[in-house]
């Protein structure tokens, strides 16, 4: 025997059809939500997806639309607002405190002491009506499928599915998304027949039809984004057709909030679909068709109905609606009744449409034309089919009265739209934004209009006032794990090495997006290595790139401050990038090659944006350059220490001493059978050669290296060691040690300019900042105590500067820092404050200050 | 069912003028990707990759003198995913369109990458920096459909 669904601590039936709403309105469940601001009942309204009123907590997912959701044994549905409980809740309190919780008012509130705000802001957020997040249980990873469709329809009522099934027959790829099953929101036969046979034609011609898939927004392309059970789909298409139908205008008198309102639509489906009377006896104001005829459905369900076609006044009540007051051609007439259905217009669901204005995207059905007949649904379906792009039907605006609730996702009453209005926020935008009406769940489908109308009527408003809100993603409600679907955590770039650098025992990290060795045993001892014997260190993350073509020295000239025209074959020179601004961007190396080319070798994190960098340049200029990205295709391999020649040596038949190969230059070698480009660089301070080589062939380098390097006490070296050995030395780490606004001069580094250039980037502004005073300078720091990189610099208890690196250095023999200071009273402090310990400056590099060790 | 398998690809990039590319006449043993206007790749087999820069670089010299033809194998990683449902999943790895047969760019599991797909099968290149991560999210993406063989892999001999 079937157990139903477990609600609150009681077993509620579930019969064939029905959604956990209306097994719940079955079972007597009234009140499915509490209001999010004031704590009122909220009942069924739509029933079709389009209100927040019936957001319950289903299996443990917060904020389900229990419409639109299909029953199932075993189901666990728990109200999740109010307190104590949704049913008897205290905090329905608020209701009676509007004077005291004005629109705006926690822009107003709560601001001295300062403190009270955040104690406040705890409260505020508990008291609201909305759900729990389930921080504590894990996410499941939604994938994500690409899919490239000629035509998506948005919709499977009668004129999506014509849409689809004209499509399809014409030869075009065509997927169409239906948010339930197809019919679930029609109560009336006639139309749900016209649905199957639609379904079956556009089936036959060849359609794909995804029941249970909703579509969240659409972006450029369009590319439309659709929410399945089971993946996201990420959907691009040639054209969209956006067939999403109307639902029944909201309108504004008081009580129009009160459980037991209901739109025509959903009364009509309560009834007719689920076979449950929405109440005994009911007044039905409706000015549509739909609207007159669903009073027969509500009939037949039982009901006893008086139809009226006048203005509401009010509907009265507490709890739900006991009576409702109607205009009349006499006057006012009260009418005792336990449900008010309307139907007073229609509010398209065009959000998607709007969010499509410059794309691919009709609009067909009830949406174009509001209140279509099902003849016209399906010609319009057609149209939009064959590139009939329908123009959207005007659609009158409900009358509003004199009080009411606008917004029911925010609650938002006309009152409080009203005092915003006089506080001086005077167009639909910034009503929005003030009130946070149309920005709950519903989107403003329910409410767009209707705050639209309100600012546009306004007699002093501006003629744009009315203008509708714009219509942004995600159109209808999702779950967070929908957002991320697809997205790939994190990304690792690795090179050659990394197996040998994890079967060494490497501790490694995330340096930008590469994973590096922080340090294979302890950073002192692989400093100590460096320093006395040797060190072998992983650099293939450095960028690296191949400069061909004609122009390729007219472009390096003209792009970096550094002499290029006397850089012959078998050199290499220090450079610093610049933008147009003077800022250095980037440093690197750049090595001349036989054939007019060049190799240049960048930061690790900047190697992208140097590429795309340098191509702008090549475009820009119209020059004849072939540019080469090798970061992928080549490892680098540096070997670093005194004893770095002699492991060389054992490897190498080539000539690799000072004379053969002096600092800066470079030769291609082989070394333990791998061709090598060795490039002699000193960022370590020591005698250092870089062996750029194969990709492939790195391990085998590398595996021969520290074979031959065990002879001589070397061992591979890390990041750690590298921060260290660096800092020594005061070589600078981009970002780590700079700001976006440094220039050369502000980093020492003016000797890696060439301003008697006739030109290179940022040339004009570094002659124009090199006419003013510094006012900011990278300076080198001996710390009397422990090393703390970040601390700001103090002179008299003012700030004025920041410690970017610092180690305690056995080879400086003290704690050594690099850090920027700003000119107090026009010159630069030599004795700072650095946290609890006193900071000198000290000239650079702390460690060989002549670079002898570099080029012996 | 489908299978993903590494694969051994010989890479041969060509740079050169925009109208030299379009009048290079690609060897037999190669596939020409045209990867920009002034760039083109070049796949065959490893063992040919050789012949392919010479033969390119015979036949540019006369077209563009300024050319540069370079074996670029190295930089790249490539994997196959074959069989029946190997073009309908790729939509779990990439937004990219395939074409019926031939080649396209962009990205795949998040990094750039080669396409080049027929009825049967889909091969990717991604620069080899993302080898492994290649690898781990194809086979995870697709794994998840339980309609993926996997099979021990072995370096082919040549």
């Amino acid at each position: 025997m079937a157990d139903g669904l477990r609600f609150e601590g009681r077993r509620v039936t579930v019969e064939p059809g029905d959604t956990v709403a209306s097994a719940l309105y079955r079972a007597d469940v009234r009140t499915f939500t509490r209001s999010l601001k004031y704590h009122r009942r909220r009942g069924l309204w739509c029933v079709t997806g389009d209100c927040p009123n019936c957001m319950v907590n289903v299996d443990g997912d917060p904020g389900v639309r229990a419409c639109m959701t299909d029953a199932r044994d075993g189901q666990v549905v728990v109200r999740e607002s109010g307190w104590p409980s949704a049913e008897r809740d205290l905090l329905h309190v608020t209701d009676r405190l509007h004077r005291f919780l004005p629109v705006g008012f926690y822009s107003k509130t709560f601001i001295r002491p300062r403190f009270v705000w955040g104690l406040a802001e705890r409260a505020i957020r508990r008291a609201t009506g909305v759900g729990h997040l389930p921080i504590g249980r894990p996410a499941s990873a939604r994938p994500a499928r690409a899919l490239h469709v000629d035509l998506l329809v948005v919709g499977g009522g009668v004129a999506g599915l014509a849409a689809a099934a004209e499509a399809a027959a014409a030869g075009s790829r065509v997927v169409l998304v239906e948010e339930r099953r197809l019919g679930a929101t029609a109560w009336d036969a006639r139309v749900r027949e016209r649905i199957q046979t639609l379904a079956a034609e556009a089936r036959a011609a060849g359609a794909e039809i995804l029941e249970h898939h909703t579509a969240v927004g659409l972006y450029e392309g369009p590319f439309v984004p659709v929410v399945g059970p089971a993946e996201v789909l990420h959907v691009e298409a040639g054209r969209v057709v956006a067939a999403t139908g109307a639902v029944e205008a909201h309108a504004v008198f008081p009580g129009n909030d009160l459980p037991g309102v209901f739109l025509a639509r959903g009364a009509a489906l309560l009834s007719i679909r689920h076979g449950v009377a929405p109440g005994r006896r009911a007044v039905v104001v409706a000015t549509t068709d739909e609207g007159r005829a669903s009073a027969a459905a509500l009939r037949s369900a039982g009901m006893e109905v008086l139809i009226h076609d006048g203005p509401v006044i009010a509907a009265e009540g507490n709890g739900r609606i006991l009576a409702v007051t109607l205009g009349t051609p006499s006057g006012r007439e009260r009418i005792t009744c336990d449900t008010l259905v309307l139907s007073l217009g229609w509010a398209p669901r065009d959000a998607l449409l709007r969010m499509g204005t410059d794309q691919e995207v009709a609009g067909a059905g009830d949406v174009a034309i509001p209140g279509c007949s099902l003849e016209e649904a399906e010609a319009s379906g057609r149209r939009a089919a064959n590139g009939h792009d329908e123009a959207p039907s005007d659609v009158p605006t409900v009358p509003v009265g004199d009080e009411g609730y606008v917004c029911l996702c925010e609650d938002v009453s006309l009152h409080d739209l009203q005092q915003a209005w006089d506080e001086g926020w005077r167009s639909s935008e910034i009503l929005k934004r003030y009130t946070t009406a149309t920005m709950g769940p519903c989107q403003g489908a329910v409410c767009g209009r209707l705050l639209a109308a309100f600012a546009g009527a306004r007699a002093d408003a501006v003629a744009t006032a009315g203008a509708r809100t714009t219509s942004r993603p995600p159109a209808r409600p999702l779950v967070l794990e929908d957002l991320a679907a697809g997205v790939d955590e994190m990304i690792e770039q690795r090179t050659s090495l990394h197996d040998r650098h994890l079967g060494l025992g490497a501790r490694m990290e995330r340096s930008g997006s590469w994973s590096r060795p922080t340090t294979f045993d302890a950073i002192d001892e692989e400093i100590r290595a460096v320093r006395h014997r040797a060190g072998l260190m992983d650099v293939g993350t450095l960028g690296k790139f191949l400069v061909a073509g004609r122009d390729a020295a007219e472009l390096l000239d003209r792009v970096f401050p550094i002499r290029v025209r006397d850089l012959g074959p078998g050199r290499s020179r220090y450079l610093v990038a610049l933008d147009e601004a003077g800022y250095v961007i980037d440093d690197g190396l750049l090595a001349a090659l036989d054939h007019g080319r060049f190799y240049l070798c960048t930061t690790s994190g900047r190697a992208p944006a140097m590429e795309a960098w340098l191509r702008d340049w090549i475009d820009r200029w119209g020059l004849h350059v072939h540019l080469l990205d090798q970061t992928a295709q080549l490892g680098a391999i540096l070997v670093a220490g005194p004893k770095a020649r002699a492991i060389l040596g054992r490897l190498t038949g080539d000539d690799v001493s000072a004379e053969a190969l002096p600092h800066m230059r470079h030769a291609d070698i082989t070394v333990a059978d791998v061709p090598c480009r060795a490039v002699r660089v000193g960022f370590v301070g020591e005698v250092g050669y870089e062996l750029h080589h194969d990709r492939s062939r790195g391990p085998a380098l590398y595996d021969a290296l520290l074979e031959a390097g065990q002879v001589e006490g070397a061992q591979p070296f890390g990041l750690g060691a590298l921060d260290v050995l660096r800092l020594e030395k005061a070589h600078l780490y981009l970002g780590q040690d700079t700001l976006p606004d440094d220039h050369p001069a502000k980093l020492g580094l003016e000797w890696a300019v060439a301003m008697d250039k006739p030109d290179f980037i940022g040339k004009r502004a570094l002659e124009r900042m090199g006419a003013l005073p510094l006012e900011r300078t990278l300076v080198g720091l001996r710390i009397d105590g422990e090393p703390r990189r970040g601390v700001p610099l103090l002179v008299g208890g003012r700030v004025v500067g920041r410690v970017t690196s610092c180690a305690r250095s056995e080879a400086a023999r003290g704690t050594i820092a690099l850090g920027w200071v700003r000119a107090v009273d026009g010159s630069f402090p030599t004795e700072l404050i650095a946290g609890h310990a006193v900071a000198t400056v000290v000239p650079t590099p702390f460690y060989d200050p002549e670079g002898a060790r570099l080029r012996v | 069912m489908f299978e993903i398998r590494r694969t051994l690809v010989g890479v041969v990039t060509a740079s050169a003028g925009a109208g030299a590319l379009d009048g290079l006449v690609v060897p037999g043993r190669a596939f020409g990707c045209r990867t920009a206007d002034d760039e083109l790749m070049l796949l065959s087999v490893p063992q040919v990759t050789d012949e392919v820069v010479r033969e390119v670089s015979t036949r540019l010299a006369t077209l563009d003198p300024d050319a540069l033809v370079i074996d670029t194998t190295d930089g790249w990683a490539a994997i196959t995913v074959a069989g029946g449902g190997a073009r309908s999943s790729f939509g779990l790895l990439s937004r990219l369109e395939l074409p019926d047969a031939g080649f396209t760019q962009g990205e795949v599991v998040h990094v750039p990458a080669k396409v080049i797909a027929d009825d049967e099968q889909v091969l990717i290149l991604a620069p080899s920096m993302w080898e492994a991560h290649l690898l781990d999210r194809v086979t995870k993406a697709l794994g998840a459909t339980g309609r993926l063989e996997t099979r021990e892999w072995r370096v082919p001999t040549p």
